[in-house]
């Protein structure tokens, strides 16, 4: 299903609209409208302790949201992308999915566009929204500081689409990852497709050669359909804890993204001690995350 | 130390000493009108500078009396006064009353009836919490709401609950300071002749505007949906709230004491039943159902902030007041003579403060007055016995008063709150007092005061 209508809330931090610019790209792959929305939290402008509302703070925030926006809406529309402005009051999560229900987007964008050493690339918010979400949702990460060995790097994800690193696994999640990988057609330059094989230490070693080969042939006939389909791409087989493999697979082969199936679970428990893979993926990784639920 | 612990507080205390309280509650009158968006952003400080105001030099003039006194109210009233309200405030919040009914005079004076009902039962707050955007939605057609709103205010904000200490926060302050559960049963005549007369007045305003407006029914049908209840299990857990109240104030159990505070088991079964209740509202409710009805902590949050702000620094005013004519306030408790003088005094404070700590005051001012040097609970029920007629005129003018502004009680600003934000425009602080309370409520309290208390 290609990526025709994008849902970008934002709270107008830094590096924001530079984010939004990262996905004019998408054009080409079928995009024809985002909604840009402004969440005005309730709890801001609200709940005034025995006193009520405010209102004017409310109209206030609306007009300077509506003029940052129809600036954005500009630049969208030169490149010939309709955008649409909403801006409402109210629980910031909630309006989010509610308007991506409700306007049935194909993505949304959330995240923090700029990180700096020791910040945490996916807050309370964003957590909540890609646990929640329906809907293939981007955390993006548009300028961050990171550790690798002892150095401590700035990277900007401005060509976040052109050299995925599409994690897979044999189940039907896969199956739509790929599909909407294929959807971004002439966007992707080269796609990874990574599979992280864990050696079962009981088993023999024709055993483990064997489970070896066929995922080795598996990733390779990913690659095949992606490549029928006009998408180049490149099998990479991963050996130890999946995370930490996947980011080392994702920094050697310098990808520019970290595709994987959303595993996060829509619990209580669980969404208070996510450790899901996906979620891990989207906190830990430099990269912009792509999650496919 | 030990002359300082056989000190009698409310006989010693300067009158000074009441500063803090009149600074605080001056703040939540006054801040939300003069400066909202800094009293939003700081109210919190605001309600720590002055419970520090009186707690630091009280610590060091009193000591352990004063650890003991600070500790008392935290324990036996507002620790119980928040979990009470958290637990109606999460239980309400879990129900979801979807669906538009269609908002003519007669639906919505039903509407308002039914909330006046259940607000004893479920508090103003979660009452008002349930129906304001259902309300809302059934009158959306309607070019003029402002008027609906009041109606709700004065009657499921404030009116509807006064006949159980479930209903409004003084009355469950009175059961914690021994009130019986069903004592405020007595106070069905004044609350059953006030709700008459304001839900027939509303019924005439919105049948006047209803016609005026010429409201076309067909257009609002086609955007109806069935009305319907989710979250509806929390039903019970009302139940099994109004069931642990009810029990405290029904069993003994013992007590134990805390650091000189006596607690009784009961009380304390009570406020663990209830927060298991609370954990259980918010384990069994679908997220979907709170959302959609705008539930968050943030109001409960407040709540909490500025009550103990309130609870701490009205500490010498209680203890001046139960000193009777001994403490510094005696002008206070030798002048108030009649029921009537009580219930214009303590409406007319609760009014302009919140009724819960206003009705506390006159509580201790009463007893101070009768009973001083009597124990708690006993001089309370000697109260009831002998002058009840007092208890009735606080109770009733510290609900009833609490509606006639936005700051006499706690759920008219969240209301106020939600009808803006769906925009009814709702009137200024001012404008609601001239334009609804002065010509409308205050002649039904005067009816009332004439029938009841002369």
């Amino acid at each position: 299903m290609p990526v025709e209508k994008i849902l970008f809330p934002t709270k107008f931090r830094e590096l924001s609209f530079d984010s939004l610019e990262t996905l004019l790209v998408l054009k080409k792959a079928g995009l024809r409208e985002v909604i840009l929305l402004h969440v005005i939290s309730r709890e801001e402008v609200g709940f005034v302790p025995f006193g009520g509302y405010l209102k004017k703070e409310e109209e206030k925030r609306r007009q300077e949201a509506t003029i940052r926006f129809e600036d954005w809406q500009k630049t969208l529309s030169e490149n010939g992308i309709d955008a649409h402005i909403k801006i409402v009051v109210g629980e910031p999560v909630y309006e989010i999915l509610k308007n991506a229900e409700n306007e049935r987007v194909d993505l949304i964008v959330v995240g923090r566009k700029k990180r700096i050493e020791g910040g945490a690339f996916v807050g309370s918010y964003t957590h909540k929204i890609i646990t929640r979400s329906k809907v293939p949702t981007l955390v993006s990460k548009y300028m961050v500081q990171f550790q690798w060995d002892d150095a401590m790097l700035t990277k900007t994800n401005d060509r976040l689409f052109e050299v995925p690193l599409v994690t897979v696994d044999w189940t039907e999640r896969t199956q739509r990852l790929l599909g909407f990988l294929m959807s971004l057609k002439g966007i992707v330059r080269k796609a990874f497709i990574f599979y992280n094989f864990t050696v079962d230490s009981s088993k023999d070693k024709t055993e483990v050669a064997r489970v070896k080969a066929e995922s080795s042939a598996r990733l390779e006939k990913y690659c095949e359909k992606l490549r029928s389909s006009g998408i180049e791409a490149e099998a990479h087989l991963g050996s130890g804890g999946m995370l930490d493999e996947m980011i080392r697979v994702s920094r050697e082969r310098k990808a520019s993204m970290i595709m994987i199936g959303n595993t996060s679970e829509e619990r209580f428990l669980k969404n208070m001690l996510d450790r899901s893979l996906s979620y891990q993926v989207a906190k830990l990784s430099e990269l912009p995350t792509l999650l496919v639920p | 130390m030990q002359e300082v612990h056989n000190i009698d507080l409310g006989a010693v205390l300067p009158i000074w000493s009441l500063l803090p309280f009149i600074g605080m509650l001056l703040s939540i009158a006054l801040f939300p009108l003069f400066a909202p968006k800094f009293w939003h952003d700081h109210f919190d400080k605001v309600s720590v500078f002055w419970a520090l105001v009186i707690i630091v030099p009280f610590l060091f003039v009193y000591k352990w009396l004063a650890v003991h006194e600070f500790l008392y109210v935290v324990l036996a009233d507002y620790i119980p006064f928040i979990i009470l309200l958290a637990s109606l405030y999460t239980v309400s919040g879990g129900i979801l009353l979807k669906g538009t009914p269609l908002g003519t005079p007669l639906v919505n004076t039903c509407m308002l009836a039914i909330g006046t009902v259940i607000a004893s039962w479920m508090g103003t707050t979660g009452a008002s919490m349930l129906l304001i955007r259902p309300f809302l939605r059934a009158n959306r057609h309607r070019e003029k709401r402002t008027f609906m709103v009041v109606f709700f205010i004065f009657l499921i904000a404030n009116v509807g609950g006064s006949l159980t200490p479930l209903g409004d926060p003084p009355l469950f302050l009175g059961f914690l300071r021994g009130v019986p559960f069903f004592w405020t049963f007595n106070l069905f005549p004044q609350m059953a002749m006030a709700a008459i007369i304001l839900l027939a007045l509303y019924f005439v305003f919105d049948l006047y505007f209803y016609r005026k407006e010429g409201v076309k029914k067909q257009n609002n049908e086609e955007s109806r949906e069935p009305l319907k209840i989710e979250g509806g299990h929390n039903i019970f857990f009302l139940l099994a709230i109004m069931g642990a109240v009810l029990m405290s104030g029904m069993v003994k159990m013992g007590e134990v004491s805390i650091l000189g505070v006596h607690l009784t088991f009961q009380d304390m079964l009570r406020d663990a039943v209830l927060i298991f209740i609370v954990i259980l509202s918010m384990a069994t409710t679908r997220r979907e159902v709170r959302e959609d009805n705008g539930f968050t902590w943030f109001p409960m949050k407040e709540v909490a902030i500025l009550f103990a702000g309130i609870f701490l620094t009205m500490v010498p005013c209680l203890k001046m007041l139960q000193a009777g004519t001994k403490g510094e306030l005696s002008f206070l408790v030798e002048n108030m003579q009649e029921p009537v003088h009580y219930f214009w005094i303590t409406g007319s404070l609760s009014a302009f403060l919140d009724n819960a700590p206003t009705y506390l005051t006159f509580l201790s001012t009463l007893l101070g007055k009768f009973y001083p040097g009597v124990e708690g609970q006993e001089a309370v029920l000697l109260l009831i016995r002998e002058n009840g007629i007092y208890l009735k005129a606080i109770s009733v003018s510290a609900v009833f008063f609490g509606a006639s502004t936005y700051i006499g009680n706690a759920p008219n600003f969240m209301v106020r709150s939600i009808a803006e934000e769906t925009g009814t425009e709702m009137p200024s602080f001012f404008g609601y007092q001239l334009k609804y309370s002065l010509p409308i409520l205050i002649p039904v309290f005067a009816l009332i005061a004439w029938l009841f208390y002369l």
